[in-house]
C-alpha cells in the first residue's frame, strides 16, 4: 500500500510541497498510531525535529513532527495542534530517544507538558519562574528592559557632527596656510632671483 | 616571601607592611620600595590565564596562545584550573547560566586575581541586547580589570589587552579584586538581582547523580 492511498483510507490529505517534502494534517488522538505506521509501513525511521509555533490568536499551539526515511530521500512533516490553555503532548521518547531532548527544549521554551517524560528539568534556563520566553505573550522587551538596562553615555563623550566639523576647519585653514606660504616663498624667491631675460636669436 | 616571619600577618598589597617596619627600622626603607617594584615586575611578566569560553571569543584564544602570535614571549601561558591562574579571559556574551559558573569560578581563583573580558558583549549586550538570558554589562557583576573591544577582537587586540594589564600591574594600580573585597554588597545585590536567590549553581553531580539521568 502507498503512502497517498494509506492517507486516504484514514480520512487524511498527503500536501506535496515538492519533490521530497510531503505534509499530513492529523488530529491529536490519531497522532501516535500515525507516527507508528509511518516507521512501520513507510520506513519513515528518524525523528529530525519537533517544532512548535505559537498561535496566540487561535488559542493554539501547532506542533510540527519532521520524519526522515532510512534512504534520506523523503521527508514528511505531520503537523497536530492542542489547546494552548493545557498544552499537553504524548511523549514519544519511546519510540525515538532524541525525542527526550526535543521535548524537554520545547517543555521550556513552550511551557507545554508531556505525561511520562523522564527528565522534565531545566535545560537552558535555570530557575525560570516567568511565562516560558518563546511564548508570544511574553514581553521579551520590557523584560530585557527591566532586568538589564543599558550602559549610560560616557560623561566626557563628544559630539561627532561637531568634532567632525571642527577638524575640516583645521585642515582646511592649514591648507590656506600652506598655500599662502608658498606663495610667499616663491615670490621672495623671485625677488632674490630675478628672472633672467631670456635672450632672442641671435 | 622574603622571609617573613611566621606569625606575620600579610596585608593587602604584594606583601605584608611588617616587612616594611623591618626594612625601616635597619634604615632601609628604600629598599623596599625597589623591592616591591620587582615583585610587581616579576608579577607582570607571569601570567598564567584559565581561558573560559562563554561565546564566540573562544576561537581567538588558539591562534593567542601557539606559535602564530605566541602570548608566551610575554609570560603569559594557559593553565588548566582557576586554582592555579591568575587571569580569567572571558570571551563573549554570558547568559545567566553561565554567568552562575563564572563567579564561583572567580571566587575560587587565589589573589590577586584579574578578569579581562572579550568583545562587545560583556561591555553592552552586543548583538544579544535583547535576549531574555543574556547580561548586558558584566563589570555589574564581578570586576573586569580589562575589556577589550571588537566583535571579535583580534589575536593582536588580545595582546594589547594583555600588555595594558602588565602596565597597569607594573604600575600598582588597584586591581578589580581589591575593588571586589570592598564593595562586595554592590557586586552581590546586583548578582542577585537578576540570578535570583540561587548566586551559586547546583553541583553539577547533583545534576547528573539525581536530577539529570537524559541526554545532555
Amino acid at each position: 500500500m502507498d503512502l497517498a492511498s494509506k492517507l486516504e483510507k484514514l480520512s487524511l490529505e498527503l500536501v506535496q510541497k515538492n519533490d521530497y517534502l510531503y505534509k499530513v494534517s492529523v488530529k491529536i488522538d490519531q497522532l501516535e498510531s500515525l507516527l507508528l505506521s509511518f516507521i512501520n509501513e513507510f520506513n519513515y525511521i528518524t525523528l529530525d525535529s519537533i517544532n512548535c509555533r505559537d498561535d496566540l490568536e487561535d488559542g493554539l499551539f501547532t506542533i510540527t513532527y519532521c520524519l526522515q526515511t532510512e534512504a534520506r530521500d523523503h521527508i514528511v512533516m505531520v503537523q497536530t495542534s492542542i489547546e494552548r490553555e493545557t498544552a499537553s503532548l504524548p511523549t514519544m521518547h519511546t519510540i525515538w530517544p532524541q525525542a527526550e531532548i526535543m521535548e524537554r527544549e520545547m517543555h521550556e521554551m513552550f511551557g507545554v507538558d508531556f505525561p511520562g517524560h523522564p527528565t522534565l528539568i531545566d535545560f537552558a534556563l535555570e530557575y525560570w519562574d516567568n511565562i516560558p520566553p518563546l511564548r508570544r505573550d511574553f514581553d521579551t522587551l520590557e523584560y530585557v528592559n527591566s532586568m538589564n538596562p543599558f550602559r549610560g553615555q560616557r560623561t566626557d563623550a563628544l559630539d561627532t557632527k561637531e568634532e567632525m566639523k571642527k577638524k575640516r576647519e583645521a585642515k582646511k585653514a592649514a591648507k590656506l596656510k600652506a598655500e599662502q606660504e608658498a606663495a610667499a616663498k616663491a615670490a621672495q624667491e623671485e625677488q632674490n632671483n630675478p628672472k633672467q631675460e631670456v635672450s632672442g636669436d641671435e | 616571601m622574603f622571609g617573613l616571619d611566621k606569625g606575620d600577618k600579610m596585608e593587602s598589597g604584594f606583601y605584608g607592611s611588617s616587612l616594611k617596619c623591618k626594612f625601616e627600622e635597619s634604615g632601609l626603607a628604600n629598599t623596599h620600595a625597589i623591592m616591591e617594584k620587582a615583585v610587581r615586575w616579576f608579577e607582570s611578566r607571569s601570567i598564567f590565564v584559565v581561558a573560559y569560553g562563554t561565546g564566540c571569543g573562544a576561537i581567538e584564544m588558539p591562534p593567542t596562545f601557539t606559535s602564530r602570535y605566541d602570548a608566551e614571549r610575554m609570560g603569559v601561558v594557559g593553565v588548566a584550573t582557576p586554582r592555579q591562574a591568575d587571569l580569567i579571559i572571558l570571551s563573549g556574551y554570558l547568559a545567566y547560566k553561565t554567568l552562575r559558573r563564572v563567579i564561583r569560578t572567580y571566587e575560587q581563583m587565589q589573589k590577586p586575581r584579574y578578569i579581562m573580558s572579550l568583545g562587545s558583549c560583556p561591555i553592552n549586550g552586543g548583538m544579544y541586547w535583547d535576549s531574555y538570558n543574556t547580561i548586558k554589562k558584566l563589570d555589574d557583576y564581578i570586576p573586569v580589570d580589562v575589556a577589550v573591544t571588537g566583535c571579535m577582537p583580534r589575536p593582536e587586540a588580545v595582546i594589547d589587552g594583555f600588555v595594558l594589564l602588565q602596565e597597569r600591574i607594573r604600575n600598582g594600580e588597584k586591581a578589580g579584586w581589591e575593588k571586589y573585597d570592598e564593595n562586595l554588597k554592590f557586586y552581590k545585590d546586583n548578582q542577585k538581582r537578576v540570578l535570583g536567590g540561587h548566586v551559586d549553581p547546583a553541583y553539577e553531580t547533583d545534576w547528573y547523580n539525581l536530577n539529570g539521568g537524559g541526554i545532555a
